[in-house]
């Protein structure tokens, strides 16, 4: 028998207690952890846009105001020796989807020459690029539509747009994206778009924005005040915004999840901790003479305080072990995909979400059990036995 | 007679931490679910105004919102041959209203500008008030010879730059300044976060050929069905649907949006049920000889198993009311505005979460619930007690 | 045999309740010889248990010295009194206080915890102890499990399992039932005369009172009288002192 055996035993003690806290920690618990998971996907996601140096121009009125495609060169020409820009893509929404759904895709055409350039963290090979500029109707592919419609590289696919002249074009799928906050993307061709259109009587080149890939942060802010002053005071006046700036726009007008599951992550945290807080306490008043006890046969004080918060932190972190493996599996199984326009990611446990969870747990732990462990210290124990019968 | 209810209260001081500690589990839970419940009810109430049955949208077929569809005049003016519908007493004519919706980048003032929500511009005739019921103009309308639109309460209230007297650069080029004259209120519903202007000046300057929209309004006693049918068939090929099934398929990333918060509201009110049950059978454990001495004295088994459901329930009440507080507190720091996006427009749609009379009701009655069913257990353990035994504990 | 002795000096102790002043023990002096057999006796509030913890060291005294063996008690932090207390004091008390979740051998091998001592060490020390209260067979019992006498037994067990110098036993027969009681305090007698350990026990009751060597009275805080115990003559190394 050792120490941590007696505390073993302690958690048997009054069972249907510890079943119940352990119950109520691991229920908020499990929404902690795909909460927190969210956000720190979030977060890096928005740490790896930055490294990504994008710089988005488009119309000052609005994204929906479209841009004339000469631009591209302006912005270029604004940079002759390409010490700022490593790349400049025109881009135009598309808004497709699959003939019969629902579901609008976050489909773009890109310029074929820069885009996988621009987007080099999608992550296409020699091998996709090439394949990419031989196919008039290649397309770039996330997850979502994939897993969805059932999509595998090679694969034919149709979508209907959802703006002006409502085309329905065919496109040939040759890169799959695994990015997750690129999950909902369909990027193709925009050369093949405009002859498209063209031939459907429109004659419309221009773009909703221009994503320009930038050789360093520096850069990306001089260019943004460049390109603004460039276009001040034309019928094309434009407004500049590095990608995190761009998305956050997206974010706070699709509810802003992130806000929603950052308070949510902190109203588990007050709420685990007032349960564990409260069980210890009941724990605690429930023993005050069996600790008692403990001082009588020569257990230190200090010892008494580590016994009670061990048993804290391991109620603790057992209860989150309960709510963070089943939340874990469950949305490994059954994701919440959350999708719209712009950059949403799934509602899935991450690696990291878990280790925060647990980290989360065990500060929980040690605070709730810190003042019944406190007071089992300072426990006068000829008062405790004193209070016998 | 029943326990009167000063014992249940003051037995909630007895065990101060312990009581203090679960009511403020509760106060958690609920303050959540009233944001929660705030958030979906202003939605609903918004949507709800915005499903008048005599009104018909008419799209480009293809398009999914009004900010995605494009209807030439030729196409547009078709619609005068549908029959059954609403017709301007004087004229004869079928009585429509051609509308434009366009969109400007306003800054939200919630958070200082730090971003931008795209707000609708709607380009309308003077007839769109007499399709548009709801629209209630406060103060004057905007003139048909000068550029000046009318703003929508919401709008005015959660975007920059939109009160009476400013003015607002709208057109292609953002260079043309429109002078807001008036505010004007669509019963909450989504339409009071749009900006309207004269559809012949807004066309002009956005470089406009053609209309987003026709609205038009059923006759009385007609039949909706029959005249989409009309509308889709192949004399006029444009594609209709009621005001509410738009708002419908409009609104289904915020159903999205509720249905998860909501999980998670579910899965934390159950955690207090269990947070409840927990401090119920401590009570019980602490009290079971004070228990049994009220079965001696003549206190029925169910009388005691009341008492206590009702104990739970004033600790539940109390952590409801602390958590309305607490949620009405939060909206007054954090601010009560919000605006989302439709399903598949680039357009927001701004609403208020208010604490109303009824919410707070219903937040108070998932405490109750939540009360009651973590009380159960423990009641019904303690109200099962052997007497002889539990005077006999020590 | 024990060698240790127990010597109080002038003994005070006052709480304070409320800021006011309560003195439970006043200025109290008692000697205790190496391997006597003491009874305590005095009615509610005349301070037993407060000298039976003021001994074991649990409590510290106001004013005056307390002396075990070569501790001196009043010179001593809690800390070391704490750590002195794990080695050569042994505690009984009248409610058992043993950790219901564990079973009687590891409630008896709880102490041993403090020692730096290997598992096979401990087992064989609780088995011992075992041993001597008569309870070998009860080894893997609950509390819960065990009668009363029983229960007092493994207490007991558990207050010899270090080896202590000093035994003090506070009521340990106030729950039990006559004939038990009987059993528990023949089995202090085989301590105190078999394994020579100076024992201090608090009781009300005047039966169990005839079982020590000498019972000291206790009343308001002063020693009231002493009587000696004809039929149970001093062991020899108390005569030796």
């Amino acid at each position: 028998m050792t120490l941590t055996y007696v505390l073993m035993q302690n958690l048997r003690r009054n069972t249907l207690r510890v079943v119940l806290t352990a119950v109520a920690f691991a229920l908020p618990m499990a929404v902690f952890v795909a909460a927190i998971s969210f956000v720190v996907a979030l977060a890096q996601i928005s740490a790896d846009m930055e490294k990504e140096l994008r710089l988005g121009v488009h119309h000052k009125t609005t994204l929906t105001n479209p841009l004339p495609a000469g631009m591209r060169s302006k912005i270029e020409a604004l940079d002759p020796d390409r010490r700022r820009i490593a790349a400049v893509c025109g881009m135009r929404w598309f808004g497709g989807r699959v003939p019969d759904t629902q579901n609008t895709l976050t489909s773009i055409a890109g310029d074929p020459d820069t885009f996988p350039l621009v987007y080099s963290d999608v992550g296409m090979t020699a091998q996709d690029i090439e394949a990419w500029q031989r196919d008039r109707r290649a397309c770039v592919v996330g997850r979502n539509p994939v897993d969805t419609y059932g999509w595998k590289q090679g694969d034919r696919v149709t979508l209907v747009s959802t703006v002006p002249p409502y085309l329905q074009l065919e496109f040939n799928i040759v890169k799959i994206v695994e990015n997750r906050e690129r999950a909902n993307f369909f990027w193709f061709r925009r050369d093949y778009l405009v002859e498209s259109m063209k031939d459907a009587g429109v004659d419309d080149a221009r773009c909703n924005i221009f994503w320009i890939k930038c050789k360093s942060a520096e850069g990306l802010r001089t260019l943004q005040q460049d390109i603004d002053a460039l276009f001040a005071n034309s019928p094309d006046e434009t407004k500049s915004e590095d990608e995190n700036a761009f998305v956050a726009n997206f974010t706070q007008a699709m509810g802003n999840i992130p806000g929603l599951m950052q308070t949510m992550a902190m109203v588990v945290v007050v709420i685990v901790a007032l349960v564990a807080g409260n069980a210890m306490m009941m724990s605690f008043r429930e023993r005050t003479r069996e600790l008692a006890v403990f001082k009588a046969i020569g257990f230190q004080s200090g010892r008494v305080f580590l016994i009670v918060l061990s048993e804290s932190i391991m109620l603790a972190m057992g209860g989150a072990l309960l709510g963070v493996v089943p939340a874990a599996v469950l949305l490994w199984l059954l994701p919440i995909r959350l999708t719209g326009i712009g950059p949403m990611i799934a509602l899935e446990v991450t690696r990291l979400g878990v280790i925060g969870s647990m980290a989360i747990a065990l500060c929980v732990g040690v605070v709730a059990g810190l003042w019944p462990a406190f007071q089992a210290m300072r426990l006068q124990t000829t008062d405790a036995l004193r209070k016998v019968a | 007679m029943a326990l009167p209810l000063t014992y249940h209260w003051r037995n909630l001081f007895v065990r101060k931490t312990t009581t203090v500690l679960t009511v403020l589990v509760i106060t958690s839970v609920v303050s959540v679910f009233a944001y929660m419940l705030g958030f979906s009810e202003s939605l609903q109430h918004s949507l709800s105004v915005a499903r008048d049955p005599h009104k018909l949208i008419v799209l480009k077929s293809g398009a999914t919102a009004e900010s995605n569809s494009a209807i030439p005049v030729d196409e547009y003016n078709k619609l005068s041959q549908v029959t059954n519908v609403a017709r301007d007493e004087a004229t004869g004519q079928v009585l429509v209203s051609p509308e434009m919706m366009v969109q400007v980048s306003l800054p939200r003032l919630r958070d200082g500008g730090r971003t931008n929500a795209n707000v609708a511009v709607r380009g309308v005739t003077l007839d769109a008030f007499r399709i548009h019921p709801n629209i209630r103009p406060l103060g004057r309308i905007f003139s048909t010879a000068e550029r000046e639109v009318i703003v929508g309460l919401a709008a005015a209230q959660q975007f920059a730059g939109l009160q009476i007297g400013d003015t607002i650069n709208l057109g292609y080029g953002a260079d043309r300044a429109y002078k807001v004259v008036g505010h004007f209120s669509a019963d909450g519903g989504p339409m009071e976060s749009e900006i309207w202007g004269y559809l012949p000046s807004l066309m002009n300057s956005y470089n406009r050929t053609m209309y987003s929209s026709a609205n038009l309004r059923l006759a009385d006693g007609s039949d909706a069905r029959q005249i989409i049918g009309q509308i889709e068939g192949p004399a006029i090929q444009l594609a209709a649907q009621t005001e509410e099934e738009y708002w419908e398929s409009q609104s289904r990333l915020m159903k999205v949006y509720l249905f998860v918060a909501y999980l998670l509201v579910a899965i934390m009110s159950l955690a207090a049920v269990f947070a409840i049950a927990n401090t119920m059978f401590s009570v019980v454990a602490g009290r079971s000889r004070e228990l049994a001495m009220l079965r001696t004295i003549g206190f029925s088994s169910a009388q005691i198993l009341l008492g206590l459901v009702i104990e739970a329930v004033m600790l539940a009440l109390v952590g409801g009311m602390l958590g309305c507080v607490a949620c009405w507190a939060w909206l007054q720091a954090v601010g009560n505005t919000k605006d989302m996006f439709g399903a598949t427009t680039f357009t927001t749609m701004a609403f208020k979460i208010q604490m109303t009379p009824l919410l707070i009701a219903k937040a108070l009655g998932l405490v109750v619930v939540v009360g009651v069913i973590g009380a159960l257990v423990p009641a019904l353990r303690a109200a099962r007690m052997q007497v002889v035994t539990a005077l006999r504990e020590p | 045999m024990s060698t240790v002795d127990i010597e109080l000096r002038k003994v005070r102790k006052v709480y304070f309740k409320d800021r006011l002043e309560i003195p439970v023990l006043e200025g109290l002096d008692l000697t205790i010889a190496a391997g006597e057999f003491v009874v305590l006796m005095g009615p509610s509030g005349s301070g037993k248990s407060t000298l039976l913890h003021l001994i074991g060291g649990l409590d510290s005294a106001t004013g005056g010295s307390v002396r075990v063996g070569d501790a001196h008690l009043e010179k001593m932090s809690e800390r070391e009194r704490t750590a002195w207390r794990s080695r050569h004091v042994g505690f009984i008390f009248q409610m058992y206080h043993l950790v219901p979740v564990l079973t009687a051998a590891q409630n008896v091998e709880l102490p041993l915890l403090l020692f730096s001592m290997s598992s096979s060490q401990r087992k064989e020390r609780v088995r011992t102890a075992l041993e001597v209260v008569g309870l070998s067979d009860r080894a893997d019992h609950r509390p819960n499990q065990l009668s009363g006498g029983q229960e007092q037994r493994v207490a007991i067990a558990r207050a010899i399992v270090t080896d202590p110098d000093v035994i003090l036993a506070d009521e340990p027969t106030g729950d039990l039932d006559a004939k038990t009681s009987e059993e528990i305090l023949e089995l202090l007698n085989l301590l105190n005369s078999e394994f020579g350990k100076t024992i201090l026990m608090v009781t009300h009751d005047p039966r169990a009172a005839s079982h020590g060597q000498r019972t000291v009275h206790l009343d308001k805080g002063v020693l009231d009288r002493e009587e000696l115990n004809p039929a149970r003559p001093r062991g020899a190394a108390a005569m030796v002192s």
